[in-house]
């Protein structure tokens, strides 16, 4: 009796103290969290009550949801948001799909191997303001170096002009985008597969199963932890997406290009009127959490599926 | 007693040096004190990295040579004005900003004064001063009456054109929009050129300072700064459209031109197989390089006109004002007084090549000599016009940015385009004023 309830007791207090070591141990990172995440969107939140703008010469005033009911009515921002959402939803996916097929021929032992990789993630070191002029200049419909490359192929009689036209200029956005940030998906992708153990391969093969059967039922569901976080990373960033915009198109022609993180820029900084901008940064941050939690969902649903 | 005389010796030595002691502490403090008391003010002042090189070309010592009791901090920012815009916000929001002094394009100025950024000057400077600067430049630095910006330095959008094949094809250069097609036309059916004219066509701040010269060349108006009336939807806005979308039409610009900064079009028609250009006077030294196809072929002239209107020129260009922040106004107002004086300017002008804001030196001997083309200039000024100064320029711009950006690539129609810009304008205009 004594005995049994010493150790119980002797194994549930560790219990409690372990919990108490994990909270504390995890505090400051939490504190961190706090200071950086919640602290700067709670004081958006709020300043987002108020209107505080040149017309009230910078002092906050409160005006309750007025800035809200005004964002209802705002054309540019539902219109930068669907941009946004094209832009972000076309480079990723492409850019998961290239970045697999690379991480693939990256996996497979050849010579210069090393070599290759490191030349394979050269786009993403390489800052995106630079990478966003050359491509501007590769663009150029007169100097620029795809037209004179399909001009001498005969595939085009004259210049493109790829940055002035709505759907081509979202179109070179994003070519410059996926040119960029593949080799990160593809990093993070090879990563993986290089944890797959060989020996599953060869029992499958013995088993008398397709390549394209080892993929589908090996590679891809062990890949899957890879997979979301490559996927969630960049869908996070590439909804953020700015410097490169800025520097290739500057949102135009006629703000076809716009997302929300130059407009939200424009109003803040430019036109400082900083409560519109406070609710503009608080509704992105909803949508993009929302967006997030919902591709979360379905993916893991997926994977669910796919390993059992 | 023979023991007892070394001590005393020592006593009297101590004694003595302890009054040397005293005496140089006193000293010292003296010293410190005098010193303290005519410790210099440094006052600091932010500008982008290339703007700031003449400046340290001596300049800044001279400065502080003659006014021994102002240090000047000059802080080297980013290349790009956004940029060093951004800083001098952010700086003034969060408070407590470190700059006694701010360089400011002509179009932040109204934005900044609305903010109360910035001390009125109007007291410091008496109107006989203001006259010797070209007008423009001084209205750029108003608002609502009060002054808040001095010019140091001017800048003009205006019309660069082939003198040689204009000459060897028998024609006179055009004073006016359809003379430029015309021309543009002939010399490239002539074989002589690709392009007629290249512009700045691209969504951003050089496409409504491009569009505000062609309005003006027509008749029309952008918004009128004391009446806030908006011109967008008038029939001579639609006029200043139909010009520039017909360029691309006949094929005297490139379509590629809505995609164009200052730089894209420079290299065009640098390239020597273009005939017009518009740009700003950055272009001409470039131009006239020693390795340029076009060096000494080219002239300058004010924007053309349509019949009976002359054209504008946009005015760009910065200039100093004062802090609200500051705490050394008086110290502050003596580095204006001196960086926007004739001699600086000149130096500055002969140093960097800059656009004088003093009228007095579009012809200044000295300045002739080096830059021979200046004298036209002073004609190109007198057409000199403004972006509206008023509080909420940068939304004002970035409307006709986004609907002109949007006719010219015929996303939308000239007439509907325009008509959303105006009522936007009007719209936004109308929150400001209730506030």
């Amino acid at each position: 009796m004594t005995t049994r309830s010493i150790r119980n007791r002797g194994a549930s207090m560790p219990e409690h103290r372990d919990k108490i070591t994990g909270w504390l141990l995890s505090l400051p990172a939490l504190l961190l969290l706090i200071l950086v995440f919640a602290y700067p969107i709670g004081r958006a939140l709020w300043l987002s009550l108020f209107t505080r703008n040149l017309g009230t010469k910078l002092e906050p005033i409160f005006s309750g949801l007025d800035n809200y009911v005004r964002m209802m009515g705002d054309g540019r921002f539902w219109q930068s948001c669907w941009t946004t959402t094209v832009f972000t939803s076309i480079s990723v996916c492409l850019e998961l799909l290239l970045g697999l097929g690379i991480a693939l021929v990256l996996n497979r032992s050849f010579r210069g191997r090393n070599l290759v990789r490191t030349i394979a993630i050269l786009p993403w070191a390489l800052p995106t303001a630079l990478i966003g002029l050359a491509w501007t200049w590769i663009f150029n419909d007169q100097f620029g170096v795809v037209n004179d490359i399909l001009l001498r192929l005969g595939l085009i009689k004259t210049g493109i002009n790829w940055l002035g036209e709505p759907t081509l200029a979202m179109v070179s956005v994003i070519f410059a985008d996926i040119w960029k940030t593949t080799s990160f998906i593809s990093i993070l992708l090879l990563a993986g597969l290089q944890s797959i153990s060989s020996d599953l391969y060869e029992a499958h093969a013995i088993d008398g199963a397709t390549p394209w059967q080892s993929f589908r039922q090996i590679t891809l569901p062990l890949l899957m932890p890879q997979i979301l976080i490559a996927l969630l990373f960049r869908f996070a960033q590439a909804f953020g997406i700015f410097d490169l915009i800025t520097v290739m198109t500057g949102g135009g022609p006629g703000g076809a290009t716009e997302v929300v993180s130059l407009y939200v820029y424009a109003t803040l900084m430019r036109y400082l009127d900083f409560g519109y901008g406070a609710a503009l940064v608080v509704v992105t941050f909803l949508l993009l959490i929302a967006a997030v939690a919902i591709a979360a969902f379905l993916l893991s649903k997926s994977r669910i599926q796919t390993s059992g | 007693m023979l023991y007892n005389q070394p001590p005393d010796r020592q006593q009297k030595f101590s004694l003595w040096r302890k009054g040397l002691v005293i005496v140089l502490c006193c000293g010292i403090g003296l010293w410190a004190w005098a010193a303290f008391s005519q410790q210099p003010v440094t006052l600091s002042l932010l500008m982008t990295t290339p703007d700031a090189q003449p400046w340290k070309q001596g300049l800044i010592a001279d400065f502080e040579q003659q006014h021994p009791h102002i240090r000047l901090n000059l802080l080297e920012g980013p290349n790009s004005a956004d940029l060093v815009e951004n800083l001098y916000t952010s700086s003034f929001i969060l408070g407590d900003s470190p700059y006694d002094l701010v360089n400011m394009d002509v179009v932040w100025t109204s934005k900044f004064a609305a903010a109360g950024w910035l001390r009125d000057l109007s007291s410091q400077i008496t109107s006989a001063e203001t006259a010797a600067f070209s007008p423009r430049d001084i209205d750029a630095g108003r608002y609502e009456g009060k002054l808040y910006r001095i010019p140091i330095r001017s800048d003009l959008g205006m019309l660069y054109y082939r003198e040689d094949l204009i000459k060897a094809a028998g024609l006179k250069p055009p004073t006016t929009f359809a003379e430029t097609i015309a021309i543009a036309q002939t010399l490239k059916k002539a074989g002589k050129i690709d392009w007629g004219y290249v512009w700045q066509g691209r969504q951003y701040e050089g496409l409504v300072a491009m569009f505000a010269e062609v309005l003006q060349g027509f008749g029309g108006f952008w918004v009128k700064p004391n009446t806030l009336e908006v011109g967008l939807d008038r029939p001579e806005t639609l006029k200043a459209i139909a010009f520039l979308h017909d360029t691309i039409k006949m094929g005297v610009s490139p379509p590629g031109v809505t995609t164009y900064q200052e730089e894209e079009a420079r290299r065009l028609f640098q390239g020597g197989r273009v005939a017009f250009m518009r740009s700003w006077p950055y272009a001409w030294p470039k131009g006239n390089e020693s390795d340029s196809p076009i060096k000494g072929k080219f002239a300058i002239k004010a924007m053309v006109g349509s019949p009976g209107n002359s054209g504008g020129a946009c005015l760009g260009g910065w200039g100093l004002g004062i802090a609200t922040s500051s705490q050394h106004p008086k110290e502050a107002w003596e580095v204006i007084k001196y960086f926007t004086s004739e001699a600086v300017q000149r130096k500055l002008i002969l140093e960097a090549g800059y656009v004088p804001s003093r009228k007095a030196l579009f012809t200044d001997p000295q300045i002739v000599a080096k830059y021979p083309h200046y004298p036209k200039l002073l004609e190109v000024s007198k057409n000199a016009v403004l972006r509206p100064p008023i509080a909420q320029y940068a939304q004002v711009s970035d409307i006709l940015q986004r609907y002109l950006s949007s006719a010219i690539t015929d996303r939308l129609s000239p007439d509907r385009a325009m008509q959303a810009a105006a009522n936007e304008t009007r719209q936004l205009l109308g929150r400001g004023v209730k506030g």
